[in-house]
């Protein structure tokens, strides 16, 4: 063995541009390997758009919508309830729904929905998770007068109903509203965004 | 930056001795220089090693192992996890090519003595490897649940029944069962990714301990530490690193070449890497009409098949696995490699791959009284080559062995290739001789000849359309998804859901079943219909052409029509409307090469054979031809909806060849730079 013809430039180009390549093959088979974690057609069949008539939804009621395993409530508000919202500012966290985590762009106003009287929120609490009530009912709630909204049982936190949170609750943020959009008068989608129909 | 790394470096090297280890089994292992092609699959066989545990513990994230839903978690790897079905198909092709690059490793240990003194204990653990690792592939094999699964496994473990007096207690303890069932499948499942890889693991650590103990042997069995420099290197040796990594680098481009051209464009490697028959659910009823082993198992499962008797036959089989293992001690030659030794090595070798090889072959083909004699004959010499080893190489004439290694010995190139021609006539000569196959692959009648086309979307959507409006209502595709299908054959959602998809409650994204009463099935046509996604690969997309050209009138038969390809079946002919009706008439007679007879002095076609073609007594929708087209679709259909992932493999495959063709270029420049100056 002898060293005497070594020619270190070519043999440090070769090195490079073979480890270069043998590099981009590896980041090329990690493809497959990273791509599988995705979502598979059957989780997104699973999660796919989820559709409600509400026409039967009388006025004062919920229905809950099971949508990607979450439950979504979808509230007719009368009249009444919505005039209670604008007065509650002064008692809420974040009332003119500031974090914009929470619900989509086109999400706004204190009523926080694009039909009015339609409230949808995904009925998850947004401080660690438990489903909270709707206590449409006005008059007293653990020791604090109450104009109807949404009540954790688990530690007491409290949304109006709007699905803002109230101020001195452990929660931080108003409950998530999902993206929605009318298939046409009676058929709520939940899932789809509105321009994307 | 650099010198951060240095300084780490030299931290954990005065904790852990990474530095020796490193130079014990890489930068200061000296090899000898003259290693040749044969030298690359040790190497190759940990290349494929890797990628089996990366690929299976993919799998296993996706994989269900349970009687109910295993075989149908591998269709959702295939069709609904994002990439499942390379790694899917990398798993797979990687279980046949480890056996490849095993089965040349051991030859190359075989030719060139590499299990004489000083290397017994390497040939051992090698060949535990090997043991183990056909256990690992078996117990795999099970997993899919397919038909081959079921029945391979049945047959397997059914060999212990042999054992006298506690065998079949034997048996029933390894299924946990009263038969293969979901139990044995999961205690199959625990040992195939747990036990066994583990223990493979540690076999292969010993396996290369060992070796870099003593060091490698060479294509001349010289040894190279006789002739040392002051440094105390070998002179004939070269540092493994970087001059076997780069060596090895180049022969890995190659592989993967090979590799990769059947991942995408031959995955099932015509039915020898994923057999036909393992598309069909496994039926406990229902045994396969031909039932083979996996390729890499075929050439011991003839020395079984060979012996007249369960017991006697078994312990042949064991036998058969077994004996190489005493190789280190059957062998008395003074000379390691075939180059210095005599005439009657070269005889036994090219005799026992020759045997080795028309056992494989014989294994893989149903048994005939013709070839269970080549079988005996050949299990004969294989047992011969390793029991009388011990006489044969005393006898031998050794040529004396050059004291340093050369770099020219051996046959050359050409050489190589004369013996691999000599060996290939020498298998294939007496398997011509029992090759004669006495049926035709449809049914009563040869294949008509279809090839699919999966980029002709016409041909697909108009085959979708047939199939839901007259075969849907009673097969279901229940792997596929209507979404998927629609995306696929370019057919707009909303059109589809309209006119393709009939029942209005059920959304795009679901599989798609049907309404079917199984029970109720069976009651109306004998047989519940069975689901029809993977038909085209279990029975081919030439059997469906010609099955579904060949209904004719049958009175006698339920439904007034019977078919050629698949005699008595339940199922009515649907399309019936379109074809018309055809009747049996006389008709040539047409040989197995698919000739047809004639008569030797008029040229005439002999028509003695009263339904050797078909006439249309009253016609249908369309003409003959428009119904071939037809039909065509329609089996092109099922051909997509067997494997959609088809036209993606083509495209990917292409792009991967080439780019591993590049890298290929680049390591083959970057060794011919490292080893242009080694003499």
């Amino acid at each position: 063995m002898s060293s005497d013809g070594v020619n270190s430039t070519r043999r440090k180009f070769l090195t490079a541009a073979t480890s270069a390549v043998g590099a981009a093959g590896v980041v090329g088979v990690a493809v497959p390997f990273v791509g599988s974690w995705n979502p598979s057609a059957k989780a997104k069949a699973a999660g796919a758009p989820v559709k409600f008539d509400f026409s039967k939804l009388e006025s004062g009621q919920m229905s809950v919508v099971e949508w990607r395993g979450k439950p979504v409530y979808v509230v007719n508000r009368t009249e009444a309830q919505l005039e209670t919202l604008p007065g509650l500012s002064s008692k809420l966290k974040d009332p003119d729904s500031l974090n914009t985590a929470q619900q989509p762009p086109y999400i706004t106003g204190i009523d926080r929905s694009t039909k009015p009287e339609l409230l949808v929120i995904v009925g998850l609490c947004t401080h660690l998770g438990c489903a909270p009530k709707y206590v449409p009912e006005v008059g007293v709630l653990a020791g604090a007068s109450w104009e109807g909204g949404f009540f954790c049982p688990c530690h007491g936190s409290k949304f109006d109903l709007s699905g803002r949170v109230y101020e001195g609750a452990p929660a931080s943020a108003n409950l998530l509203v999902p993206p929605y959009s009318f298939e046409d008068d009676k058929v709520l989608v939940i899932g789809v965004n509105p321009e994307e129909v | 930056m650099s010198n951060m790394l240095v300084g780490l470096r030299d931290w954990v090297d005065a904790r852990l001795p990474i530095m020796k280890a490193w130079n014990t089994h890489m930068g200061k292992y000296y090899a000898p220089k003259n290693f040749n092609f044969w030298y690359f699959f040790g190497v190759l066989s940990l290349v494929v090693l890797v990628n089996q545990l990366l690929t299976g513990i993919w799998l296993t994230m996706s994989y269900t192992p349970s009687q109910e839903g295993a075989f149908a978690s591998v269709e959702y790897i295939m069709r609904d996890v994002d990439f499942g079905w390379i790694l899917r198909y990398m798993h797979s092709t990687g279980a046949s090519a480890f056996f490849v690059v095993v089965y040349l490793h051991m030859f190359r240990a075989l030719i060139y003595g590499s299990y004489q003194k000083p290397r017994e204990l390497i040939w051992i653990f090698g060949m535990l490897i090997f043991v183990v690792l056909m256990a690992e592939a078996f117990v795999g094999y099970v997993l899919p649940w397919g038909q081959m699964s079921y029945w391979g496994a049945q047959v397997i473990i059914s060999l212990f029944g042999a054992i006298p007096y506690v065998g079949e207690d034997i048996v029933t303890w390894i299924r946990g069962d009263y038969l293969i069932s979901g139990i044995t499948l999961n205690r199959f499942f625990a040992l195939h990714v747990v036990a066994l890889p583990i223990v493979l693991l540690a076999l292969v650590v010993l396996h290369l301990l060992a070796l870099h103990e003593v060091g490698s042997n060479n294509p001349d069995g010289v040894d190279i530490k006789k002739h040392k420099d002051k440094a105390g290197v070998p002179l004939d040796g070269v540092a493994f690193h970087p001059y076997y990594t780069v060596h090895d680098l180049q022969a890995i481009g190659v592989f993967l070449f090979i590799f990769c051209g059947i991942i995408f464009f031959m995955p099932e490697m015509g039915g020898y890497f994923l057999e036909f028959a393992n598309f069909e659910h496994a039926n406990n009823l229902k045994t396969p009409e031909h039932i083979a082993p996996v390729w890499y198992f075929t050439p011991y499962y003839s020395v079984l098949r060979a012996v007249p008797d369960k017991f006697w036959g078994f312990i042949a089989f064991a036998a058969s696995v077994a004996v190489p293992f005493m190789l280190p001690w059957l062998d008395r030659s003074p000379v390691k490699s075939w180059r210095y030794r005599g005439n009657i090595t070269k005889v036994m070798l090219v005799t026992f791959v020759a045997s080795f090889l028309i056992l494989g072959v014989l294994g893989v083909w149903s048994p005939t009284d013709a070839r269970t004699t080549l079988a005996r004959i050949c299990s004969v010499i294989y047992f011969a080559f390793f029991l009388l080893m011990p006489i044969w190489t005393s006898m031998d004439k050794t040529k004396p062995v050059p004291d340093r290694v050369t770099t020219d010995g051996g046959i050359g190139f050409w050489g190589s290739i004369a013996g691999l021609l000599l060996i290939l006539a020498l298998t294939v000569l007496p398997l011509k001789a029992v090759a004669a196959e006495s049926s035709h692959a449809c049914g009563s009648i040869p294949c008509e000849p279809f090839v699919a086309d999966p980029e002709d979307k016409a041909s697909l959507q108009h085959g979708a359309k047939l199939y839901m409006n007259y075969c849907m209502g009673c097969h279901s595709l229940q792997y596929a998804r209507y979404n998927r299908v629609s995306e696929d054959l370019g057919i707009p959602e909303d059109l589809f859901e309209a006119n393709l998809k009939f029942d209005p409650d059920v959304k795009m994204g679901a599989l798609m079943g049907n309404a079917m009463d199984k029970g109720e099935a069976k009651k109306w046509f004998g047989a519940a219909p069975p689901d029809l996604t993977l038909v085209s690969r279990a029975r081919q997309p030439e059997w469906l052409y010609t099955y579904l050209l060949s209904f004719y009138k049958d009175d006698s038969r339920p439904y007034g029509v019977n078919n050629k390809v698949f005699k008595d079946v339940g199922m009515p002919n649907v399309l019936l409307e379109l074809q018309g009706m055809q009747e049996c008439a006389p008709g040539p007679v047409k040989a197995h090469n698919g000739g047809v007879k004639r008569d030797p002095l008029t040229g005439a076609d002999i028509l003695e054979d009263p339904c050797g073609k078909f006439e249309i007594t009253f016609a249908g929708e369309m003409t003959p031809e428009e119904y071939d087209n037809a039909v065509y679709d329609l089996v092109n259909f099922l051909d997509y909806v067997a494997e959609p992932m088809k036209s993606d493999r083509h495209r990917i495959g292409i792009y991967t060849l080439l780019f591993i063709a590049l890298f290929t270029v680049f390591a083959w420049l970057l060794n011919r730079e490292y080893w242009k100056d080694v003499h």
